[in-house]
């Protein structure tokens, strides 16, 4: 039984989390003002999460 | 003799561009620089966000300070390993100087995972990731605020 404090995250959900807040923290220290910040999160994001969903397929065929 | 004598034959002044100071900085400044620099550091790694804070950027301050928060809430939520000092193997000792990354947040993640960790779903596994992710984004938090009090970085 889950207690009321636990997360239970699939896996997806967990890259996704770790795939937005990296991507805050980068754009928040690595560029100034908010439209070079806003699209560096942005583009940080989509791209851990293409790269992430491909590593995965990459895989797929050595786990059978 | 004429009355106005054209300014640049009056003085020998140089350009304002190269009247930057051409000295370099004393030697007691920069240490001092470099102390103050090392206390902002200590003090970003110890509590998220606080080097940020105390150089005034009050927006990294609150992105350092919520991201690795964050980040310590979830992976202890989700019942991940937090390394301690004795370490077997390498990767054990590797993920307890990425876990202690996190300063302060350390021991909030210890108290948040009263039942201890449980690695046996995958569910932990990324609890510990994250947790060892809290870490390291701390410590290049800390390195940020360090290179901007030494003036390297804007």
């Amino acid at each position: 039984m889950t207690p009321p404090h636990e997360f239970r995250l699939s896996h997806f959900q967990a890259m996704v989390i770790f795939a937005l807040v990296i991507s805050i923290a980068f754009g928040f220290l690595s560029r100034r003002g908010p439209y070079k910040r806003a699209r560096y999160i942005l583009w940080s994001f989509i791209l851990f999460l293409l790269i992430g969903v491909g590593i995965g397929w990459a895989m797929y065929p050595f786990s059978h | 003799m004429p009355d106005e004598v054209p300014v640049a034959e009056t003085t020998d002044a140089v350009p304002v561009a190269q009247a930057v100071s051409p000295y370099p900085e004393p030697a007691q400044d920069r240490h001092r620089r470099d102390a103050l620099a090392l206390t902002i550091a200590a003090a970003a790694w110890l509590l998220p966000g606080l080097g940020h804070a105390l150089l005034k950027m009050w927006g990294r301050a609150l992105v350092c300070f919520s991201t690795v928060a964050l980040l310590v809430i979830l992976g202890a939520g989700m019942r991940g390993n937090i390394f301690s000092r004795n370490g077997e193997d390498a990767f054990a000792k590797l993920g307890y100087v990425a876990d202690l990354g996190a300063g302060s947040f350390y021991f909030v993640a210890k108290a948040l995972e009263p039942a201890g960790p449980d690695v046996s779903h995958a569910n932990g596994d990324y609890g510990t990731r994250l947790l060892a992710t809290a870490g390291v984004l701390n410590m290049l938090a800390a390195l940020h605020a360090y290179e901007v009090a030494r003036a390297r970085k804007a």
